[in-house]
């Protein structure tokens, strides 16, 4: 009769399972992107919920706060990219929202390094590869103009890429909400069987 | 309910982990053989109904379930909800390694108070007062151990009222919620499987 009780039991939690197939996470999510020399941050509750009024604060590699802010109505901040000496590496974005709940994102180096790139490259190369008549305003158009079409053209595509990324940070699958099941049975199995050996 | 790493400071953490780990070790000493069974399925119950949210405000909260824990368990809720929380950290990334001797204290704690106050009456003679009184039950856990976050936080030094506030008023529906469920629980137990009460 017993066992009835415990098969009634995992019935009753494998609905709660199916229930909740889409799952989330009780945890906050932050995610940020750079565009046009700017970052833009989300940040959201993994159920969807927007973060409001939330803490973000930058840090540099070293650990060093550059700034902080707070998020708006939909959860977003954005900020310029801090000076690029302040910047020799990674930045990472410290979300704090309520409740004892924090989150990171760390934007790569190489992402920011676009414009750095660029800035670089402006300087340097109407002097070094190309030949002198060239006038370094021709150039710099050239390269805005290619600069902007391409991020036109990207744009759709970076927005795939960031929701599919957001997606599946965010996903909860079946598998392993049943796999954690399993764990927990699996543990105090062991424990069973250390106590049985003691008697 | 689950507190992110890296919000604590290193006091509160440590003494998070010993407090449960005396506990554990306690519990783990007086758990019964024939009781393993119960602990693995109220400890899977507990892992899943995290998944399962309650929009409120600009928060998210979602169900504990750690009195109706405590309540069947005894001192034995504190080796399940480790073992439960361990996992959701691991697999879900709910709070965290280092935050999980605070975050099992924080839960498993007001079970056990939940234990000690309600066990004779949930499962006393009148059927009436057990149902009120595992309201009360379900209602008073969540209670405390949002009032323990609150605390965890404020001894890492983020403002009383704010804290308190915001925590008490996130958790009102999920307390009057699983005071509900608690009543439902119990009395199902008490009709279908007294022995699982020890009635």
């Amino acid at each position: 009769m017993k066992k009835k009780l415990y098969l009634i039991l995992i019935f009753i939690f494998l609905i709660i399972i199916m229930i909740n197939i889409s799952a989330f996470a009780h945890k906050v999510n932050i995610f940020a992107y750079v565009e046009g020399g700017k970052i833009y941050t989300e940040s959201y509750f993994s159920d969807g919920k927007k973060c409001v009024e939330s803490k973000i604060e930058v840090f540099d590699n070293q650990g060093n706060k550059l700034l902080e802010g707070l998020t708006d109505k939909e959860g977003m901040f954005s900020f310029k990219i801090p000076p690029e000496d302040v910047i020799d590496g990674d930045l990472k974005l410290v979300l704090t929202a309520s409740m004892g709940h924090r989150a990171e994102y760390i934007i790569r180096a190489d992402e920011l390094g676009d414009i750095k790139g660029l800035i670089e490259e402006k300087i340097e190369e109407p002097v070094s590869v190309i030949s002198p008549e060239t006038s370094s305003v021709e150039l710099k158009e050239i390269q805005s103009i290619i600069e902007d079409t391409l991020d036109e053209k990207l744009k759709p595509i970076m927005r795939e890429m960031r929701e599919i990324k957001k997606s599946q940070e965010d996903r909860i699958s079946p598998t392993e909400i049943i796999g954690g099941v399993g764990y927990i049975i699996g543990i105090f199995g062991i424990i069973a069987y250390f106590l049985s050996r003691k008697r | 309910m689950h507190i992110s790493e890296g919000i604590l400071s290193a006091p509160v953490l440590i003494t998070g982990a010993a407090l449960t780990a005396t506990a554990v070790g306690y519990s783990l000493k007086k758990m019964e053989h024939k009781e393993v069974p119960k602990i693995a399925i109220l400890s899977s119950v507990f892992f899943v109904a995290s998944l399962i949210h309650v929009p409120v405000g600009p928060s998210s909260v979602h169900l504990i379930l750690n009195g109706i824990i405590g309540v069947l368990l005894g001192w034995s809720a504190f080796p399940a909800i480790l073992v439960a929380l361990a996992l959701q950290g691991v697999l879900f990334q709910f709070g965290g390694i280092t935050t999980l001797g605070v975050n099992t204290f924080n839960m498993a704690l007001p079970a056990i108070i939940c234990f000690y106050l309600f066990n004779r009456g949930i499962k006393g003679e009148n059927n009436f007062i057990a149902l009120i009184l595992a309201f009360v039950c379900g209602f008073l856990a969540v209670l405390l151990s949002g009032v323990m976050v609150a605390a965890a936080l404020v001894f890492t030094g983020e403002p009383f009222m704010q804290v308190a506030k915001l925590v008490l008023i996130a958790h009102l529906p999920v307390m009057i919620l699983e005071g509900v469920l608690t009543v439902f629980c119990i009395g199902f137990l008490r009709k279908v499987r007294p022995e699982i009460l020890d009635i």
